[in-house]
């Protein structure tokens, strides 16, 4: 079997400027942030963002100029508000949004997953959504004689990248404790590669243990990388929560462009390994935090 | 959970968010099945109350995806862990979720929030402003508020901030439908169910059965008619009568909100 283990900066390496990067994030959940940072390390340019709920990932590649477009349902870090960041470049034009509500996005992901030209939806009949992306959304009879339904496009994106739970060398994929979102669910089997950082890699016969927490083979994996905590700051469910103390900093600096370039320095330039990260963000104690899911007040 | 919520007086002190929490309760019975999105306190806290008082069968999927939870109290996240603690099945939301949501069998109400809702109870989450492209300002996006609108479900809106800010005559957006122009133009698109009741710090709205414009259904205690005018943007059609009251939640439900739904007062956040 072909061996897909590589490192941060080989895995990164694969993405190409102006690539569309379909990214998993549901708001302060599960993102693959260690790889959101070497995307940022590399100075990667004009990439489009595919996203669900696009949270602090988005305003960090905001931030740093690295996308210039985004297709997805929503940006927001929920409790801690929204990305300032993002919301500005929006605001000023730098990034343009293709807003799609999250059955038009699953419709279009499922399509370009089984290479169907696009796959009809009921949902966002009457909102100017529809009028607002003719290209990719089309009101459509029912060759059947029923109500008309929405073709939405199939959507291929360039590269999917995901944190899993844990993987072995050849790039099967393990996540727990189902694949609760589509995200993990849809997002990476449209896309033409996928790039994966995961908790640990271990050996194939782990695997075997409970080949029904497998949710992506081998074949279509084309880089592994193990990165522990590597969904820091968001959560990782059931390993550890998101960590609010990092999500509050960045909220309160993300209006100020100086203290923002500050964080990024700091958090995201500075280190040089994941280690030196997880050190700068707290080390034992943030991990202790984490782990034990405190929830702020 | 045995309490006697049934004989219990209405509350003497008793906060603005503890009446919307049983104001919209009230809308959700025992047999129904109810779903929950991002930041949406006040719904949750409704369908926990609900199932501790008059709806003890009121199937709840937490964020979407953890059915039937036990959550020990409402965490500072409506949208993960811990929400969704000691579910009976993690739904695969691709899948399981929005198969059921879409066949229309199931999950037959939603509870929205939306930044604007004009008169016609079209909603809007995506953008302030004239141009697309570049707005005002970028609000977070439409999620799934825009497929929930047009699947032929009933709508209950939750707005703790009732101004002319986000009670608008028109939205800048429509990101989910409501009754679009008003009288039939949804029906003529073909779509069933619609904005039900608009429940917002001040008042209770519903919608008049032809014209579809918004109306004035109850004012909380304590609240005039011209203070729930005046801090809407458009016209409210007054109902046929004597405008009633909102009923006052009573103390079993504010004791059951306050010690065992929400002792952290997640609900009051976003409030005024």
């Amino acid at each position: 079997m072909e061996e897909k283990l590589t490192t941060l900066p080989g895995a990164v390496s694969l993405i190409n400027d102006g690539d569309v990067v379909a990214l998993q994030n549901m708001a302060t959940q599960a993102a693959p942030m260690a790889l959101v940072r070497e995307l940022i390390r590399q100075q990667k340019r004009e990439l489009g963002l595919v996203v669900l709920v696009g949270g602090l990932a988005v305003d960090w590649l905001a931030a740093t100029g690295v996308i210039n477009h985004l297709i997805g349902a929503a940006v927001t870090m929920e409790q801690f508000g929204l990305c300032q960041q993002y919301r500005k470049a929006v605001e000023q034009g730098r990034i343009k949004v293709e807003e799609l509500s999250e059955s038009l996005l699953n419709a279009r992901l499922g399509a370009g997953a089984r290479n169907l030209p696009f796959l009809p939806s009921r949902g966002a009949i009457g909102t100017d959504l529809i009028a607002q992306n003719p290209h990719n959304l089309l009101m459509l009879d029912d060759p059947f004689g029923g109500e008309p339904v929405v073709a939405c496009r199939a959507l291929v994106p360039n590269v999917a990248l995901i944190h899993a739970h844990r993987a072995d060398r050849f790039g099967n994929i393990q996540y727990e404790p189902t694949a609760m979102w589509p995200d993990i669910a849809i997002m990476p089997k449209a896309a033409q590669r996928i790039i994966v950082s995961a908790e640990e890699i271990v050996d194939s016969e782990v695997l075997r243990r409970h080949p029904e927490k497998t949710i992506l083979p081998g074949f279509m994996v084309d880089a592994v990388v193990e990165v522990p905590f590597g969904a820091h700051p968001t959560s990782f469910y059931p390993d550890y929560g998101y960590d609010s103390k990092f999500h509050l900093d960045w909220a309160a600096a993300a209006r100020d462009d100086t203290a923002v370039r500050n964080l990024i320095e700091r958090f995201v330039l500075g280190p040089e390994n994941q280690q030196q990260y997880m050190d700068m963000v707290g080390g034992v104690e943030t991990i202790n935090r984490i782990r034990n899911w405190e929830q702020p007040g | 959970m045995t309490t006697d919520w049934r004989n219990s007086p209405p509350a003497e002190n008793y906060g603005v968010d503890e009446l919307m929490v049983t104001a919209l309760a009230e809308y959700f019975q025992d047999g129904e099945q109810a779903c929950n999105g991002m930041a949406s306190f006040i719904p949750v806290a409704a369908f926990m109350l609900a199932r501790l008082t008059h709806a003890p069968e009121l199937v709840w999927i937490a964020s979407s995806v953890g059915l039937e939870p036990r959550p020990e109290r409402i965490p500072a996240s409506t949208l993960e862990a811990p929400l969704w603690r000691d579910s009976i099945m993690y739904l695969d939301q691709y899948t399981d979720f929005w198969n059921f949501v879409l066949n229309g069998r199931w999950i037959t109400k939603f509870c929205v929030g939306a930044a604007q809702l004009d008169q016609y109870g079209n909603a809007n989450n995506s953008i302030i402003g004239e141009d697309y492209h570049h707005p005002r300002v970028r609000l977070p996006g439409t999620a799934g508020l825009a497929d929930m609108c047009s699947i032929g479900k009933d709508l209950y809106y939750w707005n703790p901030d009732h101004s002319p800010r986000s009670l608008v005559e028109k939205v800048d957006y429509i990101s989910g439908a409501g009754y679009l122009d008003g009288g039939n133009t949804r029906e003529q698109l073909g779509l069933g169910g619609g904005p039900r009741a608009v429940i917002t710090n001040l008042a209770v709205m519903d919608f008049h059965p032809q014209s579809k414009r918004m109306r004035l259904q109850s004012v909380h205690p304590g609240v005039t008619v011209e203070q729930v005018q005046d801090a809407t943007g458009f016209e409210l059609l007054m109902p046929g009568t004597d405008v009633p009251e909102t009923r006052p939640p009573s103390c079993e439900q504010v004791r059951l909100i306050r010690e065992i739904v929400d002792p952290n007062d997640m609900r009051k956040r976003g409030m005024n």
